[in-house]
């Protein structure tokens, strides 16, 4: 690789001192543009910068066009010599440069012409030599431009008006094409991306001016000034500039290599806990990067938010890089195709955020469990209070309203008894007690199950005969609305919590009274049951309270019982209700 | 007699219409809910209205509703609303507005012949029933200390809480083999315990009784 580019650059140098040469030596009365300082800014920026960016990025065809666009830019000063077939040669090729200038503007950064209206203009661009060449045949001075120019050897007839008119066709349809090329440039710059225009913003201004500073210099030709140097003065300078505007960009590029080594300083500091995704964004320069975590189990990637990613494909305009660590496919990063350009840079973020990116993964994947894990407990609660309820009503109109009918029907078998009948009467009656007492317990057990009162009333009223059914005093205070309806779980959630509680302090608090008390205040519902007890309940109270608890954090909520020994007993339920 | 009778369970319905023709009353009409009950009232003007508190659609108070309109639009409509569960809310509710010619039962009361008779008989006449199980629950409520109900005696309580049923003192001696007078003597002594203005009327009483009980 090197000698083969010391090579070219020995060669560079030979043809830019040839050129400077002919440059400073051409006689006086000959126009003097570019002159050699100018030969020698313009050519060594389209070597230089064609050079270093060749070495840095081998596979991308822009430093070999840039090279080539050098040695086309010297080979043009052969028009400036005074043999008449070194000039002819000179002149015939003289602007081929241009076409190199315009493919690197076209086909940055990728070094690739993107789309055919791309092509359809470097073929265009290829035509108006074809028109050159055709004036020099019938011309009998190049570009007719002076006098004093050595012969044109390429000349077959002599027509000098019909080669002036090509002339003029040749520069009208130069004009029209560079501002086509500035069009498109232009748009491509609108419809960039922040990161493209990071990545393109120097090239294509530098590009748009030197093109517009041509469009400038075929406009003034036309106009009949054609020996005005300002405009080509301007444009040789700025064309200078877009070989440098290259460079800057990949020296930029560097740069932001340069940032991955801050990038592992900073995902270096735990304590700092960066935003991971941040972080790789600013070191990538672009703003929309997006993280997403393989999931093995799944076999899916999933952001942070526990939602599963899509991998984009060519049409969204969106790219994907791979990162995996020890083998094992860890994470992916979304982003601006344009970072594919650069793809030294991102591999070497990916590298240096594979440990930060593991780490984010299993606390991605935590994440997602614990909230898939949240669902099932939210879900199952609800399935449960869905069974108290259906198994009430199922006792309500099946077994209950049976028990009532067999009783109704004993009812009336005694009172068809005769008075005298001694013997059967006592066993109907003894039949009815004892299905009284099945009825009474079914009550109770139903009403254990799903209070039909918190289903038909809800938690106020269902809170309200709660205590005044407790086995101690209870003092109630309520702030809550009424005719608003908690969520069911909620509400029964809190009814079981409070008859637990209250259950509790009855058997084991050895208190006088119980204060309960709700409130439902900005979407939470707080439930509060003291006693004025011995304290001392250990944990959370025996497993009854402990299944309550369960139910209460299923809802997202928290269950916490003080009991400091000899200051009574303090249950507390929080439970969110949107 | 003449009763209408409404309840979605049609074997609750019919064996209750079959009793209910044994203890001698004219059953003018079955409903399976709230609105057929209201369309039969309409139609049959009954002495006494028999309702089921759980019928569709909801299946939770429509027959507490049903009652309550009935008792807006023909007052001398004796209701006894049966239920399953013993809701003193809702037989406070349903009293609340006023206790004569209004009840509230468990349903396996009914399966007692002359116990349904005579609630039936009672609430078509102005009085009032109250089931014994709510009334047990209202009296036996766990109390603070220096409640005026301790220091009542265990017979002035069993009293009491014959009262809040809704029987006369003719059936509460009766019920606890005494004679009137000793029962009226409990009534008086249960009056001023619990400081509550004499109320001779047996109807009347119920709700002071009611209303203290619920109170405390």
């Amino acid at each position: 690789m090197r000698p083969k580019l010391v090579t070219v650059a020995g060669f560079g140098i030979l043809a830019g001192a040839g050129a400077v040469w002919l440059a400073a030596h051409q006689p006086p009365e000959r126009p003097t543009e570019p002159g050699p300082v100018l030969t020698v800014l313009v050519g060594a920026s389209l070597l230089g910068c064609g050079l270093a960016s060749w070495r840095a990025r081998p596979e991308n065809r822009l430093g070999p066009v840039m090279v080539l666009t050098a040695f086309a830019w010297f080979a043009g000063q052969l028009s400036e010599a005074p043999e008449a077939w070194v000039y002819t040669l000179g002149a015939a090729i003289q602007y081929w440069w241009v076409l190199g200038l315009i493919y690197l503007l076209l086909s940055f950064p990728s070094g690739r012409l993107p789309g055919r209206l791309e092509r359809w203009l470097m073929g265009a661009g290829c035509s108006l030599f074809v028109i050159q060449l055709l004036a020099m045949l019938e011309g009998n001075k190049s570009g007719l431009r002076c006098p004093t120019c050595p012969s044109n050897l390429l000349q077959v007839v002599s027509d000098n008006p019909d080669a002036r008119n090509l002339l003029l066709l040749e520069r009208l349809l130069g004009g029209v094409l560079v501002t086509v090329i500035i069009v498109v440039l232009a748009r491509r710059w609108w419809r960039a991306s922040p990161a493209q225009r990071r990545a393109v913003a120097p090239v294509i201004v530098a590009g748009c001016i030197t093109l517009a500073a041509l469009a400038w210099t075929q406009a003034l030709d036309l106009l009949g000034d054609p020996l005005s140097a300002l405009p080509a003065t301007v444009w040789f300078y700025t064309t200078a500039a877009v070989p440098i505007a290259v460079m800057f960009v990949f020296v930029q590029r560097r740069l932001a290599r340069g940032m991955v080594a801050g990038l592992v300083v900073e995902l270096g500091q735990p304590s700092l806990a960066p935003d991971l995704r941040e972080a790789l964004a600013r070191t990538l320069g672009d703003p929309s990067l997006e993280l997403a975590y393989w999931f093995p189990a799944e076999q899916c990637y999933v952001d942070g938010a526990g939602q599963m990613v899509k991998l984009p494909n060519a049409r969204d305009g969106r790219s994907s890089t791979f990162v995996e660590r020890d083998g094992q496919p860890i994470a992916v990063l979304l982003h601006d195709p344009v970072l594919e350009h650069n793809g030294e840079l991102v591999r070497s973020v990916c590298a240096a955020a594979s440990l930060a990116l593991e780490n984010e993964r299993l606390q991605a994947e935590l994440r997602a469990r614990l909230s898939e894990l949240q669902a099932s407990r939210a879900r199952l609660v609800e399935a449960t209070d869905a069974e108290r309820r259906r198994i009430e009503r199922d006792l309500h109109d099946g077994t209950q309203q049976r028990l009532v009918s067999i009783a109704m029907s004993l009812g009336l078998l005694e009172s068809k008894l005769p008075d005298q009948e001694t013997a059967t009467r006592p066993l109907v009656h003894e039949a009815r007690e004892a299905l009284a007492l099945a009825l009474q317990e079914l009550r109770e057990l139903t009403h254990g199950i799903n209070p039909p009162l918190l289903t038909e009333r809800g938690l106020a009223a269902a809170l309200d005969e709660l205590c005044r059914r407790a086995a101690l005093p209870a003092h109630l205070q309520l702030n809550l609305r009424a005719e608003v309806r908690l969520p069911d779980q909620v509400e029964s959630a809190a009814y079981f919590v409070a008859s637990e509680a209250l259950t509790n302090a009855a058997k084991h608090s050895h208190g006088s009274e119980v204060r309960v008390s709700a409130s439902h205040q900005s979407g939470m519902l707080t439930l509060e049951v003291v006693d004025d007890g011995i304290g001392g309940a250990a944990g959370a109270g025996g497993s009854g309270l402990r299944g309550l608890a369960d139910r209460v954090e299923a809802l997202g909520g928290r269950l916490t019982v003080s009991s400091p020994p000899g200051r009574g007993t303090n249950l507390r339920a929080e439970i969110p209700c949107a | 007699m003449r009763v209408a009778l409404a309840d979605d369970a049609v074997l609750l319905r019919e064996g209750l219409a079959r009793l209910l023709g044994e203890a001698g009353f004219e059953v003018v009409g079955l409903a399976g809910d709230a609105d057929d009950l209201l369309a039969l009232v309409e139609r049959t003007r009954p002495d006494v209205a028999i309702v089921d508190i759980r019928m569709p659609p909801t299946h939770t108070d429509e027959g507490l509703r049903a009652a309550k309109a009935i008792r807006e639009r023909w007052p001398a409509i004796g209701i006894l609303v049966l239920s399953q569960h013993v809701n003193a809310r809702y037989a406070l509710e349903l009293l609340g507005s006023g206790t004569d010619g209004v009840g509230y039962l468990l349903k396996e009361r009914v399966s007692d012949l002359d116990e349904l008779s005579s609630s039936v008989n009672r609430v078509g006449e102005g009085g009032s029933v109250l089931d014994p199980a709510v009334v047990e629950e209202l009296v036996g409520r766990r109390r603070q200390a220096n409640n005026p109900l301790e220091h009542l005696t265990e017979r002035e309580r069993e009293v009491l809480a014959l009262m809040a049923e809704g029987r006369s003192n003719r059936a509460i001696a009766e019920r606890l083999f005494v004679t009137e007078h000793t029962v009226e003597k409990h009534v008086k002594s249960i009056f001023g315990s619990l400081r509550l203005p004499p109320s001779p009327d047996d109807h009347r009483r119920v709700l002071a009784v009611i209303a203290y009980l619920n109170s405390q």
